[in-house]
């Protein structure tokens, strides 16, 4: 068991030291792709790093029971009955107990993982194909309005193969927006259907619902989704341009018509994904971020393997 | 990118549009009259939507008289129920464009706003 050990207190510092960390560097969206990657990867690093350690486990049963049932017979058959022998069969029942109580949580933790992200698919796939049957298309844009007063725009996939995700606007939100706003909102929905971002934020909010009392996945789940509105924040300002995303930011979060593209200086208390719009980290921060999430994107890819040898 | 679905909402929007239930054979004298399509093409499009429980449909002579199971608005307040819930209350994972704000923050983006377009020098 104890070669293992190292590997263990990897998996639990990762699960619970390492998300106030990378929050702190990942919550003004400096680098969002990077951050993004990061996340994931510590999320896959400690799943990985679990498994190994469950592994070693049963490693450990395989290879010690047939000694320990020699020992036991000779002891039983005859003189050689002596405390170590028992104390060491004592040890071994624990060990199995504990490895079969960690492969029932695992295999609970799967079930639920498996069950969520199948639910999420049928309800996102049902709730696209009504949005694309109800709505009213929106023409030369493949987007749907649907009539209601609150402006809201979002994007949902459909069938995987079928491309047929959709993107709804409600009536309220068209109002408010010029063109250009408009052409940044629908940049921004197509990054999502594009990058598959839905996947991501379907597999890490399935994540939090098997294992809910772990930082790392429920603070990471909300801070990856976080990270995919700023990296299609990212895509859609390059299409269309950062002034007019901002702009629509704000004309949809406070359902007031933001007029042309006003933003050209920034102030205090706009929500992050405004601001970074506005006013872009510098080069330096840049730099900065980009180097510490590399690192840490480094440690979470090296180091399960590396204490895995020692296992 | 619509294809097929595309179809199936017009055929949805146009039952909507009539007052009472319609065969197949006035919804396809309507629609042959914008577009170049083929009886039985709209035949097996409103069979696919009374299949996917779209369509409610009763024999009448010969023919089955098709009508809407749910009111368009019905369907609207239904998608707009989930997108608008909290993230934690729908499985259904959409991605908003941006969350709209409670009352307090909205308060503070619009003075934001309206400080910025003062700026401007309207």
């Amino acid at each position: 068991m104890r070669p293992a050990l190292p590997l263990l207190c990897y998996a639990l510092t990762v699960a619970w030291c390492l998300p106030p960390w990378l929050a702190r560097l990942t919550s003004r969206g400096v680098s969002a792709p990077l951050g993004l990657a990061a996340w994931l990867c510590a999320m896959g690093s400690v799943l990985a790093a679990a498994g190994l350690v469950i592994q070693f486990l049963f490693r450990t049963i395989g290879a010690d029971w047939p000694s320990l049932t020699r020992a036991l017979c000779r002891s039983v058959a005859g003189t050689a009955c002596t405390p170590v022998v028992y104390r060491s069969a004592l040890y071994e029942l624990g060990v199995t107990a504990v490895a079969l109580a960690v492969t029932v949580a695992a295999a609970l933790a799967l079930w639920r993982y498996g069950r969520r992200v199948q639910r999420a698919g049928r309800r996102s796939r049902e709730h696209a194909e009504v949005a694309r049957i109800t709505g009213r298309a929106l023409a030369g844009t493949g987007a749907v309005v649907l009539d209601d007063p609150r402006p809201a725009a979002y994007c949902v996939p459909g069938r995987a193969l079928a491309g047929s995700g959709a993107i709804v606007l409600t009536s309220g939100a068209l109002a408010l927006l010029d063109a250009p706003q408009l052409a940044a909102v629908l940049a921004h929905e197509r990054a999502h259907l594009t990058a598959r971002h839905h996947a991501i934020v379907t597999a890490t909010r399935a994540l939090t619902a098997a294992f809910p009392a772990v930082p790392l996945f429920t603070r990471g789940a909300a801070e990856v989704a976080r990270l995919t509105e700023m990296s299609a924040d990212d895509v859609a300002a390059r299409r269309a341009g950062r002034a007019p995303l901002a702009a629509a930011l704000l004309a949809i979060a406070t359902g007031k018509a933001v007029p042309g593209t006003i933003l050209s200086a920034a102030d205090l208390a706009v929500p992050a994904r405004v601001e970074r719009m506005i006013q872009p980290a510098r080069p330096l921060l840049h730099a900065v971020v980009g180097l510490a999430l590399a690192a840490v994107l480094a440690a979470v890819v090296v180091l399960p393997a590396v204490l895995a040898q020692y296992a | 990118m619509r294809g097929f679905g595309d179809l199936e909402a017009e055929v949805m929007h146009r039952v909507w549009d009539h007052d009472g239930p319609v065969t197949v054979r006035e919804l396809f004298e309507e629609m042959r009259k914008q577009r170049a399509i083929a009886y039985t093409t709209v035949m097996s499009t409103m069979d696919n939507l009374h299949r996917k429980g779209w369509l409610s449909r009763d024999k009448d002579g010969k023919a089955y008289r098709y009508a809407a199971v749910a009111s368009r608005d019905e369907y609207s307040a239904r998608l707009m129920r989930e997108a608008m819930a909290e993230a934690g209350d729908t499985e259904a994972v959409l991605t908003h464009f941006i969350a709209q704000m409670d009352g307090e923050q909205s308060q503070v983006l619009g003075d934001v706003l309206r400080r910025l377009t003062e700026g401007q020098g309207a």
